[in-house]
């Protein structure tokens, strides 16, 4: 249950003394290895029995395949060599991994997103068992993504597979990717709020409740929730290490094995979640856009993003229906749209998947409400802004949802717009549209508040702030005359 | 054996993927517990305690 995060940018360059391999937060709970970054790549150090374990693994055919197809983040054998001095000696064997473009986790992905990263932990399990393999567990943060394609990274999972075991990780798989799938797909409810709240997922015993009367009898409950939950109870105080004899002794199989991993992979299939209808409706009246303005946007957008290095990594903050995060996906090497709507975000995931994009990254994200580091000391999992390392932001209508929305002043929102282009500097460029308080959407936003609450919020004092912490490269007024664009680059 | 599992697998939810995994799953289930039932009315011999291998 490995998620490396991102590198610091400084860790790019190398200086004259190497600096010490920064420990991974988030891979401590398996001890036989740890992650780690080193020289802006990613590590795995293997243990006496880690090492055996991978030799074995390294060795299979589905392994292979399992990497060429993309399914598994790229691994290879480290050269000892030419491993950091302070890294070398302290493990058996070292791995080095391909770097995940931008960590996520399960509480920031869309209905659709998790399911398929449910499926692909299936699937892969499907493949390892017949081979005599397993994985030691059964976690969503087993899972990242490269733009809308799911990919396994918890190649430490790995381990051959004793005859007569269940899955170890089937209670995980619950916990973090059915129970939520089930919460979404048959009670309507946004699961990724619990997800957030609890690092190990939802409780069988929680789950339960929920699904009381009728609705025990929706696919998959019956079994994986309220008979799970009662056996759970039933057996607390038996150790695993007996009922694993006893299951064996009992004639446990690995094709017992595989018949849960098929049931599994049918009923996840079987489930899915659209918003109700009325959501769009209300949706739509939301997107007020004339064709000239759209036009004008996306030119200025564009121009933006293609002029000067290339932008390594893009944040499209307020993506909407991701429109603008796509056009940016031409001039950047990876794009995260951040959108707070799940069902938005679950349709540009799927619009995203169908087209094989691998450079766009579909997040579900309150910008009022950013996703706070997680796990033990808060740190097992990054916060947003830790991960947020930029060299471009989006933050197209948006500023208007959380001055007038959401309260927030003006002056914090423009600290928070260039906080990601810090480590990009002079470098970093930020594109900004402000809606002027008389366009209907600051209209209708402000007529939900008491008259005169936000005084500041004018175009001239947006333009003060902005150009306080950054040079104002390029200003264009829309068609429409309510809205106008900027591209600034951050002040050094 | 070798018992490698850092995680806790959960004893219910060991027993619960026999049955999650359909009717040769359940005869397995079946037995297990016969085998838990009859063991209650065999005579005890001096049965050493639980062997805790793992976890």
């Amino acid at each position: 249950m490995v998620a490396p995060p991102p590198v610091p940018a400084t860790s790019t360059t190398t200086p004259a003394s190497t600096p010490a391999p920064r420990v991974d937060p988030g891979s401590f709970r398996d001890p036989a290895n740890r992650v780690f970054h080193a020289d802006g790549q990613v590590f795995r150090g293997l243990g006496p029995q880690g090492a055996e374990d991978w030799r074995a693994l390294a060795g299979t055919d589905f392994f292979g395949r399992l990497l060429a197809e993309g399914k598994v983040c790229g691994t290879e054998l480290a050269d000892p060599e030419t491993l950091p001095a302070s890294v070398a000696g302290q493990w058996t064997t070292v791995l080095r991994h391909e770097r995940i473009p931008f960590v996520s986790y399960p509480y920031e992905w869309s209905f659709a997103m998790l399911r398929d990263a449910a499926l692909l932990h299936l699937e892969i399990l499907r493949t390892a068992v017949p081979a005599g393999f397993t994985t030691k567990d059964g976690s969503a943060y087993n899972l990242q993504w490269r733009g809308a394609e799911p990919v396994f990274i918890d190649i430490g999972s790995f381990e051959p597979a004793q005859d007569g075991e269940p899955w170890a990780g089937y209670r995980q798989f619950c916990q973090t990717l059915l129970y939520p799938l089930l919460l979404q797909a048959h009670l309507g409810l946004d699961f990724q709020p619990w997800l957030r709240s609890r690092i190990d997922g939802i409780e069988a015993a929680a789950l339960r409740r929920l699904f009381g009367g009728t609705r025990r009898f929706r696919a998959g409950v019956l079994k994986h929730v309220h008979l799970h939950d009662a056996i759970q109870s039933r057996y607390a105080g038996a150790s695993t290490g007996s009922v694993r004899e006893e299951l064996k002794d009992a004639g446990f199989s690995r094709e017992l094995v595989l018949a849960t991993l098929r049931a599994l992979d049918k009923l996840v299939r079987r489930l899915d979640w659209q918003p109700p209808p009325s959501h769009w409706s209300g949706y739509q009246e939301t997107c007020t856009y004339s064709t000239a303005d759209r036009e004008a946007k996306e030119r200025f957008v564009t121009e933006a993003l293609a002029e000067g290095d290339r932008p390594r990594l893009v944040l499209d903050l307020g993506a909407n229906d991701g429109t603008y995060s796509r056009l940016a996906a031409r001039h950047a090497d990876y794009v995260v749209a951040v959108e707070s709507d799940p069902a938005v975000v679950d349709q540009l995931y799927r619009r995203l998947r169908s087209d094989g994009e691998r450079r766009v990254l579909p997040l579900v994200m309150d910008l009022a409400d950013p996703s706070p580091g997680g796990g033990w000391r808060g740190v097992e999992r990054g916060s947003f802004a830790a991960r947020a390392d930029a060299d471009a932001v989006l933050a197209l209508a948006v500023i208007h949802h959380l001055a007038i929305g959401r309260n927030v002043p003006l002056p914090e929102i423009v600290d928070w717009l260039v906080g990601p282009l810090t480590a990009a500097g002079s470098g970093g460029r930020l594109v900004v549209e402000f809606v002027h308080p008389d366009d209907p959407m600051a209209v209708r936003l402000l007529a939900n508040k008491p008259a005169g609450l936000f005084p500041d919020y004018r175009r001239e004092e947006f333009e003060r702030l902005l150009g306080q912490r950054c040079t104002v490269v390029r200003r264009l007024e829309l068609p429409s005359g309510t809205r106008t664009l900027y591209l600034g680059t951050p002040r050094g | 054996m070798r018992s490698l599992a850092y995680l806790d697998a959960g004893s219910g939810s060991l027993i619960v993927q026999a049955v999650v995994g359909g009717v040769a799953g359940v005869a397995v289930a079946a037995k297990l517990y016969w085998r838990r039932l009859t063991s209650r009315f065999r005579k005890q011999p001096a049965q050493p305690s639980q062997t805790s291998k793992q976890d």
